[in-house]
């Protein structure tokens, strides 16, 4: 610090520091303002063929089921209907699936209610937890043992066929009851064989143990891919499952390492939404016969063309227990398919037989639709040419692009090495009672902060007005915040850390006013005071601070959805604080007491 | 300042030093005692932690828990806990989850010879494998944010004064938690999370004394710790009302408006910002006062002149 350049700056801050200052309150309220508004309950209509559905007719169905609507907006191929009253939902979305099924896929949705101008510049409301929304929240367990349990067996079998092959003796193999393969031995000699056998046939199995007894397992990088391919695929089936739920607001991501959470906002009735979730899929080959062929099964293809194949498949795909995407002879994408050893058997029989001939993959999904009736999907999602005889381990070419390989090894692991899905947690919240957090939650809000905003006014009187200033310019940041970070979500512990954050964000103006009050009563001038008041105070402001966003991050880790909306509010509080009440109450202060040069004044 | 005015201001303030051993003894006592009720009492554990079904109802006015109770029991075969909610006529019960879906009763059929149309509020199954890894994770979190808080202080603050802020917050979440064992309310999540910001909230106040006497003991080399303390804690003591009074009202609103949803978290907070404020003077002021801190520890060391 240089004194000469500190005497002629005292108490200024130069004019960027205020444009900074007035554009991060502007921009951040104008995207708290949404939230102000809150949203509408609507129903969203997307056609499902090209023709467009006319507003009119939707409009005419709603009136004579006495349904009012707000308004009715036409989106290229969609409707969507705004309601008046969010009661009403689900009877429009019954109205509407009753008249427009064949067209249209109907949904719930919601719709913010804010001008049109301010969503138009990109500014959305928060986005609520289901705490205070009302809905249906489900924690899936995945089983992962299930699937290393599975690839054991697979390395274990396809390692006794080995054996008896090249009649080696003295081997005993035991699979499946956990992740590894244990292979014991009397002769030395054998040890070499399986080494190299698994090298050459299953590279990303490890082999371990001494002497006698071999354990071979998936490395642990491999295990950790592997427990993501599977997680990742169930998210895939759970977010595709949820669409034909004609939920559009809803959540599905992974939670900890085998977990996956899904929040269906809006739902009342977790009975439909369980059917839904736990339906099944499976997977099965087909010779393909020629187009018109009597006696055959007729399936459709992506593009909807019928493909007719045999009645009966060659495998279904519960023989299937891996399939990868890769590239392949001049950088084709493929994909790599493992089967059981009876699969293998299967495959490799008909395959002699069939050599030049096509043979289609199909994938069916057994679920139920939101009335309740289970109902099968099947379609064929490949056709290819069989090249030579198979074994085993095969690949399937012609499959598109490396991202149709992708989904496809996707899909095929869907049918087949999905591992079972529990439901370990589920909660309903009514949707009066998630309204009744809210009203409370901001009744509590409100009470706390004129409560602090009154005792600040009165006990700090002239620098307690500033102190309010930066205070409610903190409040809407921090809404300008949450609404602004993708993610964000408000919950009911959030209100409550918006609550603390309060309480809480007055200290950072407290200990530099109680600074400067120490250095009025050390006889040094009002302007001066201020200056090494805020100066002195910064430190301690910071390691307080510190300490509480130390305690923010780690709750935020524990990673259960309320209790880290709260760790949110706490966390992006505690920044908003600092700001507000170290720059933005200093830019307020050097403007009107910055030159004050009286002594002993009271503060 | 002249050797005077230095002495007037240390006998003026040595009336503090009495308070605060005091206040020390006390704290310690309290604390034996808090971790004797916790041992004894143990928790009751909120089902985020346990596992198990909740769900809360509606039902008319007139219907009492000894109507609700009888069917429950029947029905589930297992002690059902009926527990009036914040208004009449609502009902949060509480009972083990039958894993088998088609063994489960349906509560709605349970209750219908009471009344045909009742309003389920809200509901949650939690398995118990959710509740165990819930356990263990907040364990882990609780312990991973002490950790993270003592390496900062130790790297901020001398070993004698870090440690009294720690002996502090310890003292603060045992006091919470005995609380809770005590009135036997339900320690869920929510609770947790209030633990945790106590964990951070509590520090505030002895970091912001820590802070004094650092500055003073490098100020005033000459002044003995004792006296030192006393001055911290006088010159601290309007901001530490003040910002406390400030938390404790905006806690209080939401103990009052919040509903029951945040009553666990609202009063643990509230025990914790007393305690915090208490413990910041009556132990992280004092405790390292026992521990021998002196101004010698915060001398300016000039940097030897070797090459």
């Amino acid at each position: 610090m240089k004194p000469k350049s500190k005497k002629t700056l005292l108490n200024h801050y130069s004019q960027w520091k205020y444009w900074l200052l007035i554009s991060t309150l502007v921009i951040l309220f104008l995207s708290a303002l949404p939230s102000w508004y809150g949203e509408d309950a609507a129903v969203q209509l997307s056609s499902k063929s090209s023709h467009t559905l006319s507003s009119e007719h939707v409009y005419q169905v709603l009136n004579q089921a006495g349904i009012s609507s707000k308004r009715i907006e036409q989106k290229q191929q969609n409707v969507l209907v705004v309601l008046q009253d969010q009661n009403q939902q689900m009877l429009a979305k019954n109205t509407l699936i009753n008249e427009f099924e064949k067209q249209a896929q109907v949904t719930l949705s919601l719709s913010p209610a804010a001008p049109t101008w301010l969503l138009n510049m990109g500014f959305e409301p928060i986005k609520l937890g289901l705490d205070l929304r009302g809905g249906v929240q489900f924690l899936l367990d995945v089983d992962l043992d299930l699937v290393f349990r599975q690839q054991s067996i697979m390395v274990g079998d396809s390692l006794k066929q080995f054996v008896r092959k090249q009649h080696i003796t003295g081997v005993s193999i035991h699979s499946g009851d956990s992740a590894e393969v244990t292979v014991d031995l009397t002769l030395p000699e054998a040890r070499g064989l399986i080494r190299q056998f698994i090298a050459e046939q299953y590279p990303l199995w490890q082999v371990t143990g001494q002497k006698n007894r071999l354990y071979v397992a998936l490395s642990e990088n491999e295990k950790v891919k592997l427990t993501n391919l599977t997680v990742q695929q169930n998210l895939q089936i759970m977010r595709s499952r949820i669409e034909e739920l004609g939920i559009t607001e809803a959540l599905v991501q992974r939670q900890g390492e085998n977990r996956i959470r899904i929040e269906l906002p809006g739902v009342q009735d977790p009975a439909t939404a369980k059917n839904v979730i736990g339906a099944t899929a499976s997977l099965a080959f087909y010779p393909v016969l020629e187009n018109g062929s009597v006696n055959a099964l007729v399936l459709k293809d992506q593009a909807n063309n019928p493909i007719y194949v045999a009645r009966t498949p060659v495998l279904a795909g519960d023989h299937i227990v891996d399939a990868r995407a890769a590239t392949g002879d001049f950088g084709m994408a493929k994909v790599n398919i493992s089967l059981d050893s009876a699969g293998g058997k299967l495959m490799s029989d008909f395959s002699r037989d069939n050599i030049g001939k096509p043979m289609a993959t199909s994938y069916s999904e057994y679920s139920r639709n939101s009335l309740g009736k289970s109902q099968q999907t099947t379609k064929v999602i490949s056709v290819a040419t069989i090249q030579s005889q198979l074994g085993n381990n095969f690949e399937i070419t012609g499959v598109g692009s490396h991202q149709e390989a992708q989904q496809l090894a996707l899909l095929l692991r869907a049918g087949s090495m999905t591992a079972p899905v529990t439901i370990i947690e589920e909660r309903t919240i009514g949707p009066s009672l998630g309204a009744e957090n809210i009203v409370n939650g901001f009744a509590a809000l409100a009470l706390g902060m004129s409560l602090t905003l009154l005792f600040m006014a009165c006990w700090y009187r002239r620098l307690g007005w500033i102190a309010n200033i930066a205070l409610i310019a903190n409040m809407v940041m921090l809404f300008g915040l949450l609404a602004l970070i993708p993610g964000a979500v408000l919950t009911l512990p959030g209100i409550a850390g918006l609550v603390l954050t309060v309480g809480m964000a007055v200290d950072t103006n407290v200990l530099i006013f109680e600074r400067i009050k120490d250095k009025l009563a050390e006889g040094r001038s009002f302007a001066s005071a201020i200056d090494v008041g805020f100066d002195s105070a910064f430190s301690t402001i910071f390691d307080a601070n510190f300490t509480t966003m130390i305690t923010a991050v780690v709750l935020f880790s524990i990673g259960n959805g309320p209790i880290q909306g709260f760790a949110l509010t706490l966390g992006l509080g505690l920044l908003t604080s600092m700001f507000t009440g170290i720059f933005a109450s200093r830019a307020i202060i050097n403007l009107v007491y910055g030159r004050d040069t009286r002594h002993a004044i009271k503060v | 300042m002249n050797s005077t005015q230095m002495n007037n201001t240390i006998d003026k303030l040595k009336f503090l030093t009495k308070w605060r051993y005091a206040s020390s003894i006390l704290s310690i006592a309290l604390m034996l005692l808090s971790l004797g009720i916790i041992g004894i009492k143990g928790f009751n554990w909120g089902l985020d932690f346990t596992g198990g079904v909740v769900t809360e109802i509606q039902l008319d006015k007139r219907i009492t828990a000894s109507e609700i109770q009888p069917l429950m029991v029947a029905a589930y075969q297992q002690e059902v806990s009926v527990i009036s909610a914040s208004e009449p006529g609502r009902w949060v019960l509480r009972y083990a989850n039958i894993p088998d879906e088609n063994q489960r009763p349906e509560l709605l059929t349970v209750l219908a010879p009471l009344q045909s149309d009742i309003n389920v509020l809200n509901s949650s199954i939690v398995g118990p494998q959710v509740g165990q890894e819930l356990v263990e994770q907040g364990g882990l979190a609780l312990l991973m944010a002490m950790l993270c808080i003592m390496g900062y202080l130790s790297y901020r603050f001398e070993w004698r004064l870090a440690s009294g802020a720690l002996l502090a917050l310890v003292h603060d979440v045992v006091f919470v938690l005995a609380f809770f064992a005590l009135s036997q309310l339900e320690f869920n999540l929510t609770v947790l999370a209030a633990i945790l910001a106590i964990l951070g909230y509590s520090l505030n106040d002895s970091i912001i004394i820590a802070d004094r006497i650092r500055e003073q003991l490098v100020i005033k080399p000459q002044w003995n710790i004792t006296d030192i303390n006393n001055l911290a804690v006088k010159s601290t003591f309007s901001r530490t009302m003040v910002t406390s009074g400030t938390t404790l009202l905006t806690v209080v609103a939401l103990w009052i408006m919040g509903g029951a949803p945040l009553e666990g978290f609202s009063i643990a907070m509230f025990i914790g910002i007393l305690t915090g404020t208490w413990s910041s003077i009556s132990i992280g002021a004092t405790f390292p006062e026992l521990l021998g801190l002196n101004s010698d520890h915060y001398r300016v060391i000039p940097l030897p002149v070797t090459p």
